[in-house]
């Protein structure tokens, strides 16, 4: 068969658990046996993950076929083979974490229904299954990325609190209450986010009804410079007997960091490539998943290969330094593990060459760079002119926008960089300061409608 | 030996430096998409730049880099003003150094948005 066709969700089946009808939901909501607050996990203070965007993925099913907080036996075989109890590879563990202390204030036990609330509006319930505890979370954290004595293949230095990821496992709180989660209320979601939001379900009878076949993701968590145009329109003329038929952009949207660009700027600056034509929006759609990134780097681009799988996708582009920060992992980790494999990961090929693995497509790329001497963005691969090339900075680049200089149409769009100044105004700031990461943990991406119960 | 400071020219300098004579002593980067003057500072210069600025270093090539964004935006206004990229220019922006500081201050947080 030299055609590919459209994989099916990882698992087999699209994880659904939103109950679209207020009374149902008001009626689920009415037998709980206590209501929680959301809270957000924090560290000294800061924000730095909010539960919420997991039960968000998990019930639209971005994350099929994981259906709720995980039990200990799962979190242990992820720990130790990357793989849920039903045997399909997953990343990372995934819990609703509490304290002993609103353990007993809920009163709650295994069987009873716990309501979740939201900016304090009803939002999803978690039906208890087993309640385990968290022994030593900063254990938990290292087990969760790994060591390099452990994972000598890709870890080149210990994780620490430079690594947001592991700060979030160690800041998880000791009781872990595990069951399925339903929302019940289902939310809105703020401009600009509400025009982006395709889950699995609607993202792939959105490819169905454009005609796409295949389809290869590109991950992001910037504003697309002219590289990062380049290496979608190259990576699409991957496919089978034709190139991939649609290319989708899928922003990662959670708590930021100091220095990122806003995500109303990320999201908006992808549509901004399409609407000026140098992607054709019939081409080009641009979604987002609601995540706090991990940065573990091959760990975290099996997740987004199992998100961008259940989305309908046919290939994702995987580039170095894949959701990376610092230089805890080797810097083609993740095309290692989409390659050969991760064997101290528990996968001794490739992930989509094991049993119960992905069937998404690597395309694993290089880098790009502009070449005065070819004239045009140059494929490494391609461009023999290694003296003359002028990369694409980030530093230079972030400094140019702080300046104000207009940038050149070989470093960004000039649709794409009106879209930077336009939140820049917005938020007095090009990129996320204090006062904008403070505050979005507060707005989210979502409001949620009444519901007296 | 002496130090470099480069600074960036988009369609709006490129406006407020017209007939400054300066035009000939424009670098081209990016197969000429963007234009650049390159400052050769003295090394006295270059000393009162870099005991100025705490944050500011110089690189590999010798180009003194990570000064205030401030800084860079009083660079071109001064070159702009003088319409020469010599040590005089230097002297204006350090003339200015309380005022880049207090915005410096503020750069974590606030940053002028341009005009389109
Ligand atoms: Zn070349």
């Amino acid at each position: 068969m030299l055609q590919i066709e459209t994989p099916p969700p990882h698992g087999g089946r699209l994880i659904e658990r939103v109950v679209r009808d207020p009374e149902l939901g008001r009626k689920w909501a009415k037998n709980c046996a206590a209501a929680y607050d959301i809270k957000p996990t924090l560290s000294d203070g800061v924000p730095i993950r909010n539960v919420y965007r997991e039960i968000m993925s998990i019930c639209y099913g971005f994350f099929s076929p994981v259906e709720g907080s995980m039990k200990k036996a799962e979190v242990e075989r992820i720990l130790k083979e990357r793989r849920l109890l039903n045997d399909w590879i997953f990343p990372y563990p995934l819990v609703f974490d509490i304290t002993e202390e609103e353990l007993k204030d809920l009163g709650v036990t295994v069987g009873d229904r716990l309501l979740l609330r939201l900016k304090g509006k009803p939002f999803a319930i978690l039906d208890i299954t087993e309640i385990w505890r968290i022994d030593d979370a900063e254990e938990l954290a290292t087990k969760t990325f790994g060591t390099p004595e452990g994972n000598p293949e890709v870890v080149q230095e210990p994780f620490n609190a430079k690594m947001p990821g592991w700060v979030i496992y160690k800041s998880l709180k000791p009781v872990v209450l595990a069951g399925k989660y339903t929302i019940i209320n289902e939310p809105t979601f703020l401009e600009p986010f509400d025009r982006f939001w395709f889950p699995p379900r609607k993202s792939r009878e959105e490819y169905a009804r454009r005609g796409w076949r295949t389809v290869i993701n590109h991950q992001t968590r910037n504003v697309p410079h002219i590289g990062h145009e380049f290496l979608m329109k190259d990576a699409g003329f991957t496919g089978d007997t034709e190139p991939c038929h649609g290319i989708q952009v899928n922003a990662i949207i959670g708590v930021k960091r100091a220095g990122d660009y806003p995500d109303e700027a990320i999201i908006e600056g992808h549509e901004a490539v399409n609407l000026g034509g140098y992607i054709k929006p019939e081409r080009h759609i641009v979604t987002f998943t609601l995540w706090d990134m991990r940065y573990g780097n091959p760990l975290e681009s099996m997740l987004h290969g199992i998100i961008r799988q259940n989305m309908g996708c046919t290939h994702h582009m995987f580039g170095r330094d894949h959701a990376a920060v610092g230089e805890y992992y080797e810097m083609f980790a993740t095309q290692t593990l989409w390659s050969k494999g991760i064997p101290s990961y528990g996968f001794p090929a490739s992930v989509n060459d094991v049993p119960y693995g992905l069937q998404i497509r690597p395309q694993n790329m290089k880098e790009f760079w502009y070449c005065p001497v070819c004239n045009e963005i140059a494929y490494s691969e391609c461009c023999g002119h290694t003296k003359e090339k002028q990369k694409f900075s980030g530093s230079f680049v972030r400094g140019m926008v702080a300046e104000g200089i207009f940038p050149p149409k070989v470093i960004f769009r000039p649709e794409v960089y009106k879209v930077i100044v336009k939140w820049w105004k917005e938020f007095g700031f090009p990129f996320c300061n204090a006062k904008y990461v403070k505050e979005k943990e507060v707005r989210l991406e979502v409001d949620l409608p009444d519901m007296d119960i | 030996m002496s130090k470099f400071m480069s600074v960036l020219l988009d369609d709006k300098r490129m406006e407020a430096i017209k007939g400054s004579g300066l035009e000939e002593k424009i670098d081209k980067m990016f197969g000429g998409a963007l234009n650049a003057f390159t400052l050769e500072l003295s090394d006295d210069k270059a000393k009162e730049v870099m005991d100025a600025f705490f944050s500011a270093r110089v690189d590999s090539r010798g180009f003194i880099t990570d000064v205030p964004i401030a800084f860079s935006r009083t660079l071109f206004e001064e070159i702009a003003k003088a319409k020469s990229l010599g040590d005089d220019v230097i002297d204006g922006v350090l003339a200015r150094v309380d005022e880049i500081k207090e915005a410096a201050e503020k750069e974590s947080e606030f940053l002028p948005v341009p005009e389109l």
